[in-house]
């Protein structure tokens, strides 16, 4: 029994350690990966544009209808965002609609969100200590708090950096104002940029136990809270701010089932973006504002959406893009053959590890038949009496893994 | 018998085992060091933001010296049994050869837990003295996949120097080394948590598969 026990342990490790490093393997010798696709909807045009590539530092530039472009011509279609490069070429101002645009409108009407699927709430570790700007109207730069915050059951509670202890000052002043306030702890979303590196603070907006969201400013070491409107019926997943010097809205919303809403400057009014293919678990999201047009882009692994829409945010077109894979067929059909399926920790939705068994394509179905053929044909020339169907079953789970196992760590 | 084995393998293992030891501590010295002068030298909330939200790991220089150790101690352990084929000495003793081998992989597993152990608590402790608990707790899951590695390098490494046949033996070796670099994959605190109890479980299959190994060892080698 100990035999069959240590042998099976083995070929399982075997079996675990091929599915892990062959196919990455392979995939390092003949894959081609392949950047992003970058999808905008040009103003000049009134349709999208995009630049996908081909792999090997080839790029394709076309529009919705097919049209190919220069890169010189593609930059021409997309001037609010190409703009430093039309300034250095004498073209600006442009004029769009009877509309003329020069540098410092542009400048001002520009703004640009990036979510990550992978830096969502729950999709990375993340420890829950946080720094909360101090607002000094006295102050040009943006100084470092010398503390941190976390939310407990009952506190908000800052802990000195130089020291690694509560400061009990700010904890009691900002705990005392989210209970004046209404807010039952804990909190269960924080959301808040924890760099410098912007052009002012709103501080963090924290959804409390209830769904309340609280604004949550420090202002010369002091609470500044406010309890916004927004719906505590929403199932948020989390809150991304973004400080823009447009002070159109603080940042966005994302709910767990893809609804995605900016919190406007205007008492927190939610403002819904017209998304139906955004789906948060699995694809990265954009934001992109211009003097004329406002731009939602959502890519996963197989397609890119865009919704243009205008100033108000009504949706004006629409755009889906497949994604280029160069991969040749013949290595996606060889892949197959060879691998029935592949251990993965890595997702690029994820800042952590994700375990998944990717299983192959129907090829793989005929990996693993010839596989067993051939498992049958060394049995046979083994002169085994009998075939082990232990062994069999292996290799029927696990195709050409279980058999290159099985040929090593054989029976005596 | 039983004590008699434990304290042949302590025997060969003991001088391994306190340099080991004094790596260990040596190491967890220096990243205590390093630590406090980085918050001497810089602002505190700084290096706080660096290992909190940049998820800069502070404690990185220990990262492979749980492999070492595992390595180390399987071979101290087997290379003295491999030479001139001693173990099958010990084959000869009126104990079932599982049962010697286990007392034998318990005596170095012992060995090493007491290493990694140490490590874990000391590297814990130095970051609570400068840290908030959140990132001292953070540390325990984020070395917990090294010190698999280890523990991997040390029962692969015994299953690969029992092992007779050389072909079986590079297989073997290759076998674990990518279950070893899969341990070593992901950056920044924590990475590995969601997969964690699926990694545990590569323990004990790495553990029976030394008995594989063995059984090979007593049946055709001696």
């Amino acid at each position: 029994m100990m035999k069959h026990i240590s042998r099976y342990s083995a070929v399982i490790l075997a079996i675990v350690a091929m599915s892990y490093g062959l196919p990455a393997g392979f995939d390092k010798v003949f894959g081609q990966e392949v950047g992003n696709p970058l999808l905008f909807f040009s103003p000049p045009q009134k349709q999208f544009i995009y630049r996908e590539s081909l792999g090997g530092h080839r790029f394709n530039y076309m529009n919705e209808e097919g049209t190919a472009f220069s890169r010189a011509e593609f930059e021409l279609q997309l001037p609010f965002l190409y703009y430093k490069n039309l300034e250095r070429k004498k073209l600006l101002p442009v004029s769009i609609d009877g509309k003329s645009f020069d540098k410092e409108t542009i400048k001002a009407g520009k703004q640009g969100l990036e979510i990550k699927s992978r830096h969502l709430d729950g999709h990375h570790q993340q420890i829950e200590l946080y720094p909360l700007f101090n607002n000094n109207p006295e102050v040009a730069i943006m100084p470092f708090p010398e503390d941190v915050f976390r939310f407990t059951d009952k506190a908000m509670e800052f802990i000195n950096a130089d020291f690694n202890r509560i400061d009990t000052g700010l904890t009691d002043s900002f705990t005392a104002k989210l209970n004046k306030e209404g807010f039952i702890f804990p909190a269960t979303v924080i959301g808040g940029k924890t760099t410098n590196l912007k052009p002012f603070d709103e501080g963090f907006f924290v959804r409390d136990s209830e769904g309340q969201v609280f604004h949550i400013k420090r202002v010369l070491d002091k609470p500044e809270i406010v309890k916004t409107p927004i719906d505590s019926t929403l199932d948020i997943q989390d809150i991304v701010i973004s400080e823009n010097k447009r002070k159109e809205f603080y940042g966005t919303v994302i709910t767990r089932q893809g609804n995605v809403y900016l919190i406007s400057y205007d008492n927190y009014r939610l403002i819904s973006l017209p998304l139906d293919t955004y789906k948060p678990d699995n694809m990265d999201f954009k934001f992109l504002v211009n003097p004329m047009y406002k731009t939602a882009i959502s890519s996963g692994l197989q397609m890119v959406y865009g919704t243009a829409m205008d100033s108000d945010y009504k949706p004006l077109r629409s755009y889906e893009l497949e994604r280029h894979n160069p991969t040749p067929l013949l290595v996606t059909i060889s892949r197959d053959l060879l691998f029935p399926f592949q251990l993965r920790f890595d997702n690029p939705y994820r800042g952590q590890a994700d375990l998944q068994l990717q299983f192959g394509g129907l090829w793989s179905l005929v990996g693993i038949l010839s596989a067993l053929a051939l498992f049958v044909l060394i049995s046979r020339r083994k002169k085994q009496l009998s075939i082990n169907k232990g062994e069999l079953a292996l290799v029927l789970v696990s195709g050409f893994f279980g058999l290159i196992a099985l040929s090593f760590i054989d029976k005596d | 018998m039983l004590s008699s084995l434990l304290l042949k393998e302590w025997l060969k293992l003991k001088h391994y085992f306190i340099a080991a030891l004094l790596l260990n501590c040596g190491i967890c010295l220096k990243i205590f060091f390093d630590i406090r002068q980085q918050m001497h030298s810089e602002h505190a909330e700084m290096v706080w933001y660096q290992a909190i939200h940049i998820q800069t790991v502070l404690y990185q220089d220990i990262r492979y010296l749980p492999l070492v150790t595992g390595l180390v101690l399987a071979a101290a352990q087997f290379v003295p049994e491999m030479l001139g084929r001693r173990l099958r000495l010990s084959l000869h003793l009126p104990t079932s050869r599982v049962v010697m081998l286990f007392f034998s992989l318990l005596s170095g597993f012992l060995l090493y837990l007491m290493i990694c152990g140490l490590d874990a608590a000391l590297i814990y402790l130095t970051l609570k003295i400068y840290f908030p608990v959140e990132v001292a707790a953070s540390s325990l899951p984020t070395m917990l996949p090294w010190m698999l590695a280890g523990l991997l390098a040390y029962f692969g490494g015994v299953t690969v120097l029992l092992e007779i046949n050389w072909s079986r033996r590079i297989f073997l070796l290759l076998v674990f080394a990518v279950l070893i670099i899969m341990l070593f994959s992901g950056s920044g605190y924590g990475w590995f948590i969601p997969a964690l109890p699926w990694l545990i479980v590569l323990v004990p299959l790495a553990l029976l598969s030394v008995f594989e190994s063995g059984r090979r060892f007593q049946e055709r080698g001696v």
